[in-house]
Formats: structure tokens, C-alpha cells, sequence
């Protein structure tokens, strides 16, 4: 009877006990919700450091549903710069402006997200927004400045004022820069054409597609003394045959030196923005390395 | 077999940072083919943006059919000559794009034309667009 | 009252570790419905959050496979391949190590490097853990030579599992319906023309046949009127460009019916054939 009992009493304190450890302890251990805050954090976080950037994107914009923090707000906003979403970034990044630990660091990645679109014209307007300008960083934006310069096609201002901002390790380099961009080697479309004109093949000859050159006037010599010689021989319709071959051949050859002028100037502009890009980008654009 | 436990336990650490970037644009399921794709073969599409336009390529398919499909792969540049002279003249003017198509002609008969000048497509063809000599600078893609 | 209070330890540890597998377990269900669902990307991050808090690795290899199928649906091959491998790396068993490595040989196939997954295959048949799996890698095998338009080879190692496999007889039939591409070559060199004909195109076979007859019969006429300048350009610009020609021309005929024949095998692999495929 005793044992009963106290079999009985040990199963109802079990239960007791398992009711209470369920409700209250085991609560602690089933709350681990991989979706919680802090766990969107920490994940978007991890996510972050490993650069998937529109996950890490996701976890951090539900975390900041209702939570604030400048330093996640600030990564969200490097993580749409880090994909390509300049206009988004530049927003976020926009958001951190006032009252925030991160105001400076922000303002200067907001214009690296603008800077980051291409629309350098629109960027440098932005420049003159004083209240938008980073106190810590007034050198770097206008170095980013002076750079949008070389990227588009925009009247270049005076050497010396270009040159200012800039280290004295690179000016002489930017200082080529400038000189390049301001008198680009370009091949004139006009005397190209004329040269043409005048000896079949001298254009392309001028533009450097030599080989073109020598084979235009071969071609248009030999079409052109074919047709002399059968014209000479009474051989009429081969006569106009050769002849309409000469006129389809220099004809060709003017225009084409003229596309050929402009084919060169394309590349050597292609290759003086690769340079450009190539020298800028390898320095950062001057920026310091940003990451919180 | 050291070297090997290296290698992988690298590996797991730095495969991450390579599949990252793939996924910075949202993606979906993409359909797979088992088959092979087709040769590419002469497009005797009929362009039919206007009278002119469809005259030609006419004539182009005519040419297609009786000569070039016949006579073997002889033009070293893509797109070849014939279709170099339909796209000079939809993107110019027939005047305009008879001189685009005679400067072609005169190029393709150079024995030495391969320079850097043109890039080499992995058909082994000298890739060289209409576009690139309208006379209008902004449409040169080099 | 002494017993309860030994008990409740070791009711904190069952109750955390039968609790903290069933947070994974959930989470992996989640992860699995929208793989299900073909929601991969989203299912890439259900299982990398799988992964990060999975602090004993207990997932480690299930969800790396599952990210390595994923990117494979998405056609993203490198990116399966360096998922499978990590899986592999991960592998608790014989056959998980198995299993990951023959996706690894199934993403290859898929992405046609066959050289890859032909040498995969072959590290696989030489090593003694796997000395009872020659079926399996044999089958894979053929699906590599497939993919490399290989039919003869293909059907060599659908042959090892069994000599009337569905899968040789398809790989027989194909290679059996495929012309010669140096046949008709050679026959063009003979008689210009032949080389389409013998490849079912008469049309354009008789019209190459046609333009060569005419340019040689315009060369030697000129030779023959003793102009020799009009036979040299004849020859030069007309013939010898048709009769190279009708050459390319066989070559080119020959290699499109045969990617013909194959891709009529090959989409009724994909569509039709309802075994396992790559």
C-alpha cells in the first residue's frame, strides 16, 4: 500500500514537474526561432561577411522592421551598392544623414553610390549640396569630383585647379590624363576624305589600316586600267564594267576612310577611358576603404 | 592524402565567396536542353519593313540559295558580305549603304587583314557590324 | 523525491536535443517545400540558414546537396559543383560520398564537360569502396558519351549493365542512322555534288553538280579559244570556288543531319525516356 502510494505520488510530481519544465524551461528552448531579430541579424550578418549580398539584403531589411541600428542600416544600404543598385543605395545610405554614429561615412557613400551610376553631370551637381557634404570627407568628394571629368565628355576645367586635390605621388600621371583628354591623338575625318580623294588608299594608309589601304588602291588601279584597256581594245560593255568597278571601288574607299577616321578616334578614346578607369580604380577612386 | 585534406578544407571555406555573386541578381529555374544546337546557317528571313527592304533581301535569298549556300564559306567576316549590305542599307540609305558595303569588299579581298583591328569570334570570323561605319561616332561599339 | 530531482537533468538534456532537432527538422521541411515548390533561390537561403545554425553539422551534407540541386536546376553548373563537393567533403558515409559524387558527374554531363565526368566516372570504377556500384557508374558513363554525341562509346557502357538495355539500343539506333561526314567528303572530291546527294539533299547536291559542270565547261572552253586570261579567271573565281564548295558543302550537310538524327535521340531522352536522367 505504502509502495503504492508512493508510486503514485512520484507520478503525479513527475507530471507536475513535467507541466511546469514544459511551460517554463521548455518555452527557452523551443523559442529558438531562426527567425526572431537577432537571429536575422546574426545570419544576415554571416551572410554579409561571405558577400551574398541580396540575402544578407533580406535578413537585414526584416531585422530593421523593428529594430533600429545605424551600423546594419549602413550595411544594408553597401549591400544594394555592392550589387549594382546604385539609386537604392544612394536612398539608403541618405536614410543615415542626421542623428546617426555613421553620418559622415554615410554622406561619403551616398556619393560613391552616385558616383557608382555613371551620371557624372548629375553627380557634380550634387557636389554643391553643402548640407549633404561629409565634413570628414570635403577632400575625397572632390577628388571624385575632378575624376567624373575624365569620364565624360563635359568642358575639362583649368590643369592647376584639377590637379589640387590630388597626392603629388599621381599628379604628373593625371597631369598626362589631362593633357590626353584636352588634345586627344585623334586622325582628322576630313583629311582622311581628301587624301582618299586624291590617291585612292592614302586615307586608310593615314587612319594606320595600311593593308586596307594598299589593297583599295590595287584594286581600284587594276579595275581602272581594265577598264582603260578595254575601252582601248573596243571592248564596250566590259569597258562600263570595269569602269562602274573603279567608281564602286573609290567610292567605297573615300567613305571608308572617313569610317575608318572615325573607327580610330572610337578606339583611341575606348583606350584612354580603359586607362583612365583602369588607374582610378586600382586606387580606389582615393576613397578609404569603408566597411562597419 | 595531407595535401588533399588541405585542399578541401580550403575549398570549403572559399566556396561560399565564389557562389556568392551568382546570386546578386534573383534567379529562376532555367529550362534545359539535352539537344545540340543547330550549325548556323544563312537567315533567309524576309525583312519586310518596307518595299526597298524586301526587294532586297529577295534578291539576297536568291543569291543564298543559287550561290553562297553552293560555293563554300568564303567571307572571313561575320556578319558576311551580303548581309553586311542589308544592314548598311536598313541602318543607312541604299546610296549610304552601297559605299558601307563597297569599303567591306575592298577589306575582304586584303590578304592581311588579320590584324587586332577586328575581333576574332570563336567561329574563327572576323567580327566586324554595320553599325561601326554609319559615320555616326555614338554608335561605334568597339 | 530524490529520484525526481536525479531525473531533471536528464529530462533538460532529452527534452534540448529532441527540441533543438526539431527547430532543424522544421527548418528543413521549410527549406525542402520551396525546393518543391521551384522556389530555389529561396530554398538556397532556407538551407544556408539551416546550415548556419546547424552548430553540430547534423545537415551539413543534406543541405549542401540541396543547394547543389538548386543551383543545378538554376543551370548554374560551377556553382552545383562546388556545393556537391563541399557535400562531399561532409559525406558521413560510403554512399552519401557516392551519392554526392555522382552529381558532381550528373552536373558535368549536364554542363557537356564530358572529359570531366568521364575521368570522374573512372576514379569511381577504380575505387575498391565502390567495387559493387559498376552499374550505376556504368550508366552515368553512357549518359557522358551521350552528351559528347559519343553513341558508340555510349553504347559500350549501357552494354556492361546489360546487353539489351532500352538505353543501348537507343545509343545502337542512333549511331546506326548517322552518315558518314568523310564519306560524303570524299565522294564530293570524285563528283561534286555526290556527297549531298548521298546525304538525301538531291536538290542542292544537282545544283553543285550543275555549277561546276557550267564553270569547268567556261574555263576549258576559254582555254581551248586560246584565251587564257578568261580560263585563269574562270577557273580561278568560278570552278575552283565550286568545287571547294560542294566539298564544304557535303561536310556541312552531312554534320546537320547527324545533329538531326542526334537531337531526335536526344529529345526523347529528355522528354520521353523515364529512367533516371542527368
Amino acid at each position: 500500500m505504502n509502495i503504492k502510494f508512493q508510486t503514485i505520488k512520484l507520478l503525479a510530481a513527475f507530471l507536475i514537474i513535467s507541466v511546469l519544465l514544459n511551460d517554463v524551461c521548455g518555452q527557452s528552448i523551443t523559442s529558438e526561432n531562426y527567425f526572431s531579430s537577432s537571429n536575422r541579424l546574426a545570419f544576415g550578418s554571416h551572410l554579409y561577411k561571405e558577400k551574398d549580398y541580396l540575402r544578407a539584403l533580406g535578413e537585414f531589411k526584416e531585422y530593421l522592421r523593428s529594430n533600429e541600428n545605424d551600423t546594419v542600416q549602413f550595411r544594408m544600404a553597401n549591400c544594394y551598392l555592392r550589387i549594382g543598385r546604385h539609386e537604392e543605395a544612394a536612398d539608403n545610405f541618405k536614410l543615415l544623414f542626421y542623428g546617426s554614429s555613421v553620418t559622415d561615412e554615410s554622406r561619403l557613400m551616398f556619393y560613391k553610390s552616385l558616383f557608382s551610376r555613371n551620371d557624372y553631370k548629375s553627380f557634380r551637381e550634387y557636389t554643391l549640396r553643402e548640407n549633404y557634404l561629409p565634413q570628414s570627407y570635403i577632400g575625397e568628394i572632390e577628388r571624385l569630383k575632378y575624376i567624373t571629368f575624365f569620364l565624360d565628355n563635359s568642358v575639362m576645367p583649368k590643369e592647376d585647379e584639377m590637379l589640387a586635390p590630388f597626392p603629388d605621388s599621381v599628379r604628373s600621371q593625371i597631369s598626362k590624363f589631362y593633357l590626353n583628354k584636352k588634345f586627344p591623338k585623334q586622325k582628322s575625318v576630313s583629311a582622311a576624305v581628301l587624301l582618299s580623294a586624291i590617291i585612292p588608299g592614302a586615307g586608310k594608309i593615314y587612319t594606320g589600316d595600311i593593308g586596307d589601304g594598299l589593297t583599295v588602291f590595287v584594286a581600284t588601279a587594276l579595275s581602272a586600267y581594265l577598264a582603260y584597256s578595254n575601252f582601248k581594245n573596243d571592248h564596250q560593255f566590259r569597258g562600263w564594267l570595269f569602269t562602274g568597278l573603279t567608281a564602286f571601288f573609290y567610292g567605297g574607299n573615300i567613305y571608308g576612310s572617313a569610317a575608318s577616321a572615325q573607327i580610330y578616334n572610337a578606339r583611341i578614346r575606348f583606350n584612354f577611358d580603359n586607362e583612365v578607369k583602369l588607374f582610378f580604380e586600382q586606387r580606389n577612386y582615393f576613397l578609404p576603404k569603408m566597411d562597419l | 592524402m595531407t595535401a588533399f585534406k588541405i585542399i578541401s578544407i580550403i575549398l570549403l571555406f572559399i566556396v561560399p565567396e565564389f557562389c556568392a555573386q551568382t546570386d546578386w541578381v534573383k534567379w529562376n529555374a532555367a529550362p534545359v536542353s539535352y539537344q545540340i544546337p543547330a550549325l548556323e546557317r544563312q537567315d533567309y528571313t524576309l525583312d519586310r519593313s518596307g518595299f526597298g527592304m524586301t526587294v532586297l533581301s529577295v534578291v539576297r535569298n536568291g543569291y543564298y540559295f543559287f550561290i553562297s549556300d553552293l560555293d563554300g564559306d568564303n567571307c572571313a567576316f561575320s556578319p558576311s558580305c551580303s548581309s553586311f549590305y542589308l544592314q548598311s542599307v536598313k541602318e543607312t540609305s541604299i546610296f549610304k549603304g552601297t559605299l558601307m558595303f563597297a569599303d567591306r569588299f575592298a577589306r575582304d579581298i586584303n590578304f592581311f587583314k588579320g590584324s587586332n583591328k577586328y575581333h576574332k569570334l570563336p567561329a574563327g570570323k572576323y567580327f566586324d557590324p554595320a553599325y561601326n561605319y554609319t559615320l555616326h561616332s555614338e554608335k561605334i561599339k568597339l | 523525491m530524490k529520484i525526481i530531482f536525479k531525473f531533471i537533468p536528464v529530462y533538460f538534456f532529452i527534452a534540448f536535443i529532441i527540441r533543438g532537432q526539431d527547430n532543424l527538422s522544421i527548418q528543413f521541411d521549410y527549406a525542402q517545400n520551396l525546393f518543391d515548390g521551384q522556389q530555389y533561390f529561396d530554398a538556397i537561403t532556407e538551407y544556408k540558414r539551416l546550415l548556419f545554425f546547424d552548430s553540430e553539422n547534423k545537415y551539413s551534407f543534406r543541405a549542401n546537396m540541396k543547394i547543389g540541386e538548386c543551383y543545378k536546376a538554376g543551370a548554374k553548373y560551377d556553382d552545383a559543383v562546388k556545393y556537391f563537393s563541399v557535400a562531399e567533403l561532409t559525406a558521413g558515409s560510403e554512399d552519401e560520398i557516392f551519392e554526392s559524387k555522382l552529381e558532381i558527374i550528373r552536373s558535368n554531363i549536364l554542363r557537356r564537360t564530358t572529359g570531366r565526368a568521364l575521368q570522374l566516372c573512372d576514379d569511381l570504377e577504380n575505387d575498391l569502396r565502390f567495387g559493387s556500384k559498376s552499374d550505376d557508374i556504368n550508366y552515368w558513363r553512357g549518359w557522358a558519351f551521350i552528351f559528347a554525341d559519343d553513341w558508340k562509346n555510349a553504347s559500350k557502357s549501357f552494354g556492361k549493365i546489360n546487353p539489351y538495355h532500352e538505353l543501348k539500343l537507343l545509343a545502337d539506333r542512333t549511331d546506326k542512322a548517322k552518315v558518314s561526314v568523310t564519306f560524303a567528303k570524299v565522294i564530293s572530291y570524285i563528283l561534286p555534288g555526290a556527297g549531298a546527294i548521298y546525304c538525301g539533299n538531291f536538290l542542292s547536291g544537282l545544283m553543285s553538280l550543275g555549277w561546276n559542270a557550267l564553270s569547268g565547261y567556261w574555263t576549258i572552253n576559254s582555254f581551248v579559244e586560246k584565251r587564257a586570261f578568261d580560263g585563269i579567271v574562270a577557273g580561278e573565281l568560278v570552278w575552283l570556288r565550286f568545287y571547294r564548295g560542294a566539298i564544304q558543302n557535303a561536310e556541312t550537310i552531312a554534320i546537320e543531319k547527324n545533329i538531326d538524327i542526334t537531337n531526335n535521340s536526344l529529345r526523347f531522352l529528355q522528354y520521353e525516356y523515364k529512367g533516371i536522367k542527368p
